[in-house]
């Protein structure tokens, strides 16, 4: 199992899926075997707002070099009562291996549909965050190979964004960039969202220099920077592209998004 | 000397030594599928205007013997649905007759409904994921095409680790690298699938079932192909590719006579 | 009765010193009760048919389905309790399923039959058990063709070992009726619950031995039968229920099936009608026979 994590591409090599080194077995002879897992590339955001959570995803599936489909979306509305989701109220994004990815959305989605009958309303989003990281533990030993990040409005109404390791290892956040590209736009995040490394000119020197005063950014200035990030992944990162998906998250409900990026 | 029934008709142990049974314990844990043995190579398919054109070669290699030269491999579903399989061929008849008693079993309710390509698709992707989940997966990547729940043309992959999409074209195997680029010439986005003509489609899946002969050394010249409508399926499973030229073979250089 | 107060009934896999199983035929007169089924084995196929006494006015016409589909080629229909059909039924869809999986081919009718028979059979030897209260009858096609194995690949052997034998027919329709014995036999047409003995005679009219019934008049016929053999107890309401199986290139392409609703609806039409014909026809004997020229 331990060859399992071995082949995470974060801890060596470069971050393409066609990084399945087969296992060596002692003598030394290349040991052919079953590896339950793979890389389908792409990447995904979350930025939460004052009163609203944006979730992006490109929506570019790949294996190795190849593209897989140029529209296979990463985002799902999560918990609604009809086959559209048009009344759901939370958002999940997985990216990774994508199997593991749409297994883990159906069971989330039939538990947040068995939580809406069961007690007569919606699941809030601190629930289900709690929920979903039980779940990804629960496979501890097997994990979901998935990056997850649960997106909604919580008790005040204020933007809610969840984010998890592949074990239920989860934070709320501001923002958080999963996926192929995440260490290309969570700098870029950072600075924009979190304005990181942006002073407030001729206030000091040194320490006494002060940290521009963080505000809550405005929803079309989010949708911007999301559109931002997705374009300069797009540009350095071969397994970002095609098309980018939006999901917004609003009082009024969730409103879809579909952009075109590059299919290079 | 023991006489108990047991010891009946056995060589004597104090003669022949203690009987060996090791060779009926299976010792160990349980053996999975480790790797596919008797494979198929690629599956194209394409969507177009009403419906989809999906197409196999009829061979099944044993390593790089070309072991098998008469295989189906596109399989009819209650006439409704055609599924595309590459990879292992046992494990694709195991699905086969898992499809056959699931349509049995439709068969039981009176109404006469039938699972329609995206319901098919959806099953058979879970049957996968579940055996890749228990670490004794279905050695196959397979293409489902017929139509959804709308009666529009669906085409959709599913693979041995139970990965799923869908896409105006698709290809498994090496015609995801040979025959892809050439269908998403003649249909880049679903619009364009939309627009494509029955005869679009059939040339561009014939031309692609052609290049992987050429290029595909696992691959041969004889295949089916099946082309799916709301009119029902048209399969046809011994096809023979027509008008190749080899006239390309001599400018190739880098092996045989001219190394150089 | 004979058998009461003896002792000899009170328990199944009991004989009775004459040699008989009272439980087994207590089960028979289950069966006697029953809405009448009829099979009628055709040149070209195999129909059966069900009469459906209306039990409730609430009922919806047209659901609660009387005749199953075992297998793609095969359907069975039964008379007595309907609980035990639906077992029957249920048994004998895994029996052909269980064919199958053992043997890669469709199980022919005789070896449903064969299987049925002896589950039926086992449920007369056990005290702990009652009989069937149904007797079962059991129709489809055997196909002409040597199918494919089922994920069969590549065609086979053309000649030689495996090969095909010239001039040799296979398959064809297939008939049987299994009783709460446990005892099966195959029928040309085969008749059983109430009003059996009228469709009986109804069916030996037809000379089905001579194997010149089509499928399409076997429709119509045994429509009739179950029309005439109903009409003894014609103060109870009924539905016909009715399915087929045809050779390959009839219309069910060797698949059970529910018969169409307009060919049905004709059968009916006719069958009404004849009844009615009959009915002029007793009226009319002492009045003037003019009328029937009509």
């Amino acid at each position: 199992m331990s060859a399992m994590f071995s082949q995470n591409p974060l801890m060596n090599g470069p971050n393409y899926s066609f990084n399945q080194a087969p296992a060596t077995a002692s003598g030394g002879n290349t040991e052919h075997s079953f590896y339950p897992y793979t890389d389908n590339g792409g990447s995904t955001l979350a930025i939460s707002g004052n009163d609203f959570t944006i979730i992006a995803g490109d929506t570019r599936s790949t294996s190795g070099y190849s593209i897989n489909s140029r529209y296979s979306p990463k985002v799902f509305k999560i918990g609604g009562t009809t086959s559209s989701q048009d009344d759901a109220n939370l958002v999940l994004s997985v990216v990774g291996f994508a199997a593991d990815g749409e297994a883990l959305k159906e069971r989330l989605d039939a538990i947040v549909k068995m939580y809406r009958y069961q007690h007569g309303k919606p699941m809030s989003v601190k629930a289900c965050a709690q929920r979903l990281s039980t779940i990804l533990y629960g496979k501890r030993f097997f994990p979901y190979y998935v990056t997850a990040i649960l997106g909604g409005l919580d008790e005040e109404g204020k933007g809610a964004v969840y984010s998890y390791d592949p074990v239920g290892s989860y934070e709320r956040e501001q923002c958080r960039a999963a996926g192929a590209a995440a260490s290309l736009i969570m700098p870029f995040l950072d600075n924009q969202v979190n304005f990181k490394n942006q002073y407030i000119p001729g206030s000091g020197e040194g320490h006494a220099l002060q940290e521009r005063e963080n505000i809550p950014l405005p929803k079309d200035e989010v949708e911007d920077l999301v559109k931002d990030a997705f374009d300069s992944a797009v540009e350095r990162h071969i397994e970002v592209g095609d098309g980018l998906q939006m999901l917004i998250i609003t009082k009024a409900g969730i409103e879809e998004k579909y952009l075109p990026l590059k299919k290079d | 000397m023991n006489h108990l029934p047991q010891a009946w008709g056995r060589p004597r142990d104090d003669v022949y030594g203690a009987y060996d049974s090791s060779y009926l314990q299976n010792g160990g844990p349980t053996q999975h599928t480790q790797r596919p043995i008797v494979t198929g190579t690629s599956v194209v398919a394409l969507k177009f205007k009403d419906g989809v054109v999906i197409a196999a070669d009829n061979l099944a290699s044993y390593g790089s013997l070309a072991r098998f030269t008469d295989v189906k491999r596109l399989r009819k579903f209650a006439e409704t649905s055609v599924v595309g399989f590459g990879g292992d061929v046992s494990d694709m008849q195991y699905l086969d007759r898992l499809l056959n008693s699931l349509d049995i079993q439709e068969a039981y309710g009176s109404s006469g409904h039938t699972l329609n390509a995206q319901n098919l698709h959806t099953y058979l992707s879970k049957v996968l994921y579940k055996r890749r989940s228990d670490f004794n997966p279905l050695w196959n990547q397979l293409l489902v095409a017929g139509l959804d729940g709308e009666s529009k043309p669906f085409l959709a992959a599913a693979d041995l680790l139970g990965t799923t999409f869908s896409s105006p074209s698709l290809a498994t195997g090496y015609g995801a690298h040979l025959a892809q680029p050439l269908l998403r010439n003649v249909a880049p986005d679903e619009e364009a699938a939309s627009k494509l003509s029955l005869e679009q489609a059939l040339e561009a899946v014939k031309e692609s079932m052609k290049v992987l002969f050429y290029r595909d050394a696992r691959s041969m010249d004889k295949y089916s192909i099946a082309v799916i409508t709301k009119d029902g399926i048209d399969l046809k499973e011994n096809e023979q590719l027509e008008k190749q030229s080899w006239a390309f073979a001599d400018q190739i250089r880098g092996y045989g006579t001219q190394v150089n | 009765m004979t058998s009461i107060g003896t002792g000899y009934d009170l328990s199944n896999s009991v004989f009775s010193p004459d040699g008989r199983n009272f439980q087994v035929e207590y089960a028979v007169k289950a069966v006697e009760n029953g809405g009448t089924s009829i099979g009628i084995r055709c040149k070209d196929g195999v129909v059966l048919a069900v009469e459906k006494v209306i039990s409730s006015k609430l009922l919806k016409a047209g659901a609660n389905k009387r005749i199953a589909t075992v297998d793609r080629h095969i359907g069975a229909v039964s008379s007595g309790l309907v609980p035990d059909g639906r077992h029957f039924v249920s048994h004998a869809r895994d029996e052909a399923a269980n064919w199958r999986s053992v043997y890669k081919t469709p199980i022919t009718v005789k070896d449903l039959a064969s299987r049925m028979g002896g589950y039926l059979q086992a449920y007369t030897l056990y005290s702990s058990v009652r009989p069937f209260g149904i007797t079962a009858i059991v129709g489809g096609w055997d196909s002409e063709l040597e199918l494919p194995v089922d994920g069969q690949v590549g065609s086979g052997p053309i000649s030689g070992a495996g090969g095909k034998v010239e001039g040799k027919t296979y398959g064809g329709p297939g008939l049987y009726m299994i009783e709460p014995s446990g005892m099966y036999w195959g029928y040309y047409g085969a008749a059983t619950g109430k009003g059996r003995q009228t469709a009986k005679a109804e069916l030996e009219k037809l000379d089905l031995a001579a194997g010149k019934l089509s499928l399409e008049d076997g429709v119509k016929e045994a429509a009739r039968i179950i029309y005439v053999a109903h009409a003894d107890n014609k103060d109870k309401e009924f539905e016909l229920e009715m399915t087929w199986i045809s050779n390959l290139d009839g219309p069910t392409k060797g698949r059970h099936e529910e018969v169409p609703k307009d060919i049905l609806e004709e059968a009916e039409r006719l069958a009404k009608k004849h009844l009615e014909g009959e009915e002029d026809d007793e009226e009319t004997k002492d009045d003037d026979k003019d009328k029937m020229e009509e």
